[in-house]
């Protein structure tokens, strides 16, 4: 067989290690978080940049001058492109008439109206900032609501990074933080029913993302009739259903995860693409748990900011305008044939998991090591496609067939390097 | 995160990883090999807690052995519990020497002085660090007993086997430049120190050089800051990375001040 791929210089970061040092001088970690190479697993850390200059539509810029078409997303809040110029002009016109007051703008409850339209379980809308404000507040909720304490994860969860949602052996949180947190695998039926009769009577949650959207592991989508096995359960038990959509929300179903898996969550939590960047995260929920939402103690500063309201509202009109979820189909599956097939001219192995909105990538490796699918994700980064090697990707409404083309291009030729580091790995 | 530590795991920590260090410490420390040097013959010491664990080491001119067949004259140092070898590895209490008078000689003459000589390089001070010779001996053995230590912890330990718990089987590398390798076999969720092997690694968690390991072992320096600046480097399957920087994570509590 012919490869035909073209050869592209790999990028260079000086500017960004340079950057990254003098953030390391006075920010703890230099970039705490997801978003910084620890957490974010630049691997290796020198082939990846470390700070953005600008952004425009599906692309960033580095601070070395370096252009990426971008499969991140800001992690998912870049849903309809960076700098889309309805929800700037949206958050511009609110910004002249106000923000953070000493009473909220009334725009908050036309937001809350949209939400609880547009969202099909849902009867009210609660505001925060991040994702973890509001999966923490459907926790509160679901133990007030039940006065029970123990909260039911599936194993590999993520549902951010409150003392309740971290592990006995974290840094800095309390055995007694975790001591009410249950583990079941999932799309183990068998094991959520075995869990809820062994703790019958004090079990206040079920929590689970829509499907298995973890890192380091093939996505896997809900099993047939899972959810509504997992719904019946929740009511047989009294169980309240929290559904994590901070991930995955809008880009299945602006009706929400649930509707798309075809059941309704009692709680349900958004954040990540509600309002195009703009910080707002809602907790939405059913008439049912408005009472004891309403009792909790909960606020911040700057939940009620009302631009981001404004953003919200035109965010989502706009992903109702172009049908976001079919368009993230479409293009998501046409990126996954063009690099699985790719791989495949290379005689490699690409396996594609979860939905093609958010898709997960591993390059199958005989030692079963990901260390292969590191080395072409860096490669990948250093010719302009901004993958990682450990978490789905995102994608957003800007993205075009051109850019995905560029994107299998590059794919291609970080393809023929790997192989030519690797020609006995057949 | 627990905040209590288990003085029996600290008990197998102590017996299997710091005294475990002899051997290495009789292989690296110029002065070791002219402690040892003073043996006319062998001496087996084993080193028993009562109703508890134990281990051996053989005592030669020429080093150290662990766990070898008994030769020579036999002494047994005997702790009452696990939290009396932890007091005498703090230096506040006595064992209970079962010897004769030549395995006393060697305990006052040989041992006792090697093993404030290994306390001197596991926690050096910073006037002695400058001597880089020094500084290096006591890297290389911060490293070989923090290793063992991730192995004692992982099974042992609540919170050690809570961490060894999420890991999958495979091997985990832990390399100090291009020169020095250890090998953690994960098998099962129970965890063992093994020889390094050419068979690749599953995971990989690599100091750029001795220096950092021992900044790093010794509290002075942020692994997750050298993550980032590519002192250390991960790769592989991270969640094995991951899970055995908690375990190094809580060895510190065993092994810090």
């Amino acid at each position: 067989m012919t490869i035909v791929a073209p050869v592209i210089t790999p990028y260079t970061f000086s500017k960004s290690l340079e950057t990254f040092a003098r953030a390391q001088r006075v920010i703890p970690a230099g970039i705490p978080g997801h978003l910084g190479p620890t957490e974010g697993l630049h691997l290796p850390y020198d082939r990846f940049p470390k700070f953005s200059s600008r952004a425009s539509g599906t692309k960033f810029w580095d601070v070395d001058g370096n252009e990426f078409i971008d499969y991140m997303c800001g992690y998912g809040p870049n849903i309809l492109g960076y700098n889309d110029p309805d929800v700037d002009a949206a958050a511009r016109a609110q910004a002249k008439l106000e923000d953070v007051v000493s009473l909220p703008s009334a725009i908050m409850i036309d937001f809350a109206e949209l939400l609880v339209d547009q969202v099909t379980s849902a009867d009210w809308a609660f505001f925060a900032k991040n994702g973890g404000d509001t999966t923490t507040l459907a926790v509160m909720t679901a133990r007030a609501a039940t006065r029970r304490k123990k909260i039911v994860f599936v194993k590999g969860y993520y549902h951010g990074v409150a003392p309740w949602t971290q592990k006995l052996d974290y840094p800095g949180v309390l055995e007694e933080d975790v001591a009410n947190n249950l583990y079941v695998p999932w799309n183990d039926l068998d094991a959520l029913r075995g869990m809820f009769s062994a703790h019958r009577g004090e079990i206040a949650a079920f929590i689970a993302t829509p499907y298995m959207h973890g890192n380091f592991l093939d996505n896997a989508l809900p099993a047939e009739g899972y959810w509504q096995e997992v719904r019946r359960l929740c009511d047989e038990h009294g169980v309240v259903l929290i559904v994590d959509d901070v991930r995955a929300g809008f880009r299945l179903d602006l009706a929400g995860s649930d509707a798309y898996f075809g059941f309704e969550a009692d709680l349900i939590c958004f954040c990540k693409a509600l309002a195009n960047g703009y910080n707002v995260s809602a907790l939405l929920g059913k008439d049912s748990l408005k009472d004891a939402v309403s009792s909790l103690t909960y606020t911040g500063s700057y939940w009620m900011s009302a631009v981001p309201f404004a953003a919200g509202i035109a965010t989502q009109r706009k992903l109702r305008e172009i049908d976001a979820p079919a368009l993230f189909e479409r293009l998501g599956t046409r990126l996954i044939d063009g690099l699985v097939a790719a791989a495949s001219d290379h005689d490699f192995t690409l396996v594609a998991s979860g939905a093609p909105s958010l898709f997960y990538l591993r390059l199958d490796d005989p030692a079963d090591s990901l260390l292969l699918h590191q080395e072409w994700i860096a490669e990948c980064v250093q010719r302009g496609v901004y993958l990682t090697s450990h978490h789905n990707h995102f994608i957003n409404a800007a993205l075009t067939d051109a850019d995905i083309d560029r994107t299998v291009e590059i794919a291609h030729d970080a393809f023929r390097v790997v192989r030519g580091r690797h020609p006995e790995l057949v | 995160m627990l905040t209590d530590i288990d003085e029996r795991v600290l008990a197998s920590v102590n017996l299997h990883a710091v005294f475990g260090a002899l051997p290495r410490l009789a292989e690296l420390a110029p002065q070791a090999r002219g402690l040892l040097a003073l043996l006319t013959k062998p001496v087996t010491l084993t080193l028993r807690i009562v109703g508890g664990d134990s281990t051996r080491h053989v005592f030669r001119a020429d080093g150290v052995t662990a766990g070898a067949p008994a030769d020579g004259i036999r002494v047994t140092l005997l702790f009452r519990s696990a939290a009396h070898l932890n007091a005498v590895v703090a230096g506040t209490a006595q064992p209970i020497p079962l010897a004769g008078p030549g395995g006393i000689r060697f305990l006052t003459s040989v041992f006792t002085p090697l093993m404030d000589l290994l306390g001197g390089y596991l926690r050096p001070s910073e006037e002695a660090l400058v001597d880089e010779a020094f500084a290096d001996v006591s890297r290389l053995l911060l490293l070989d007993v923090a290793v063992t230590a991730i192995t004692v912890v992982a099974n042992d330990d609540r919170s050690g086997r809570y961490s060894a718990a999420q890991m999958a089987d495979g091997d985990v590398e832990i390399s100090v430049g291009d020169d020095l390798r250890y090998t953690v076999r994960v098998d099962d969720h129970r965890l063992t120190r093994i020889a390094a092997t050419d068979r690749p690694a599953r995971a990989v968690f690599g100091f750029l050089d001795l220096r950092t390991a021992g900044d790093v072992l010794a509290g002075r320096e942020s692994a997750l800051a050298c993550v980032g600046d590519g002192r250390i480097a991960v790769r592989g399957y991270i969640p094995l990375v991951d899970n055995t920087s908690r375990i190094l994570d809580r060895v510190g509590h065993y092994l810090g001040d």
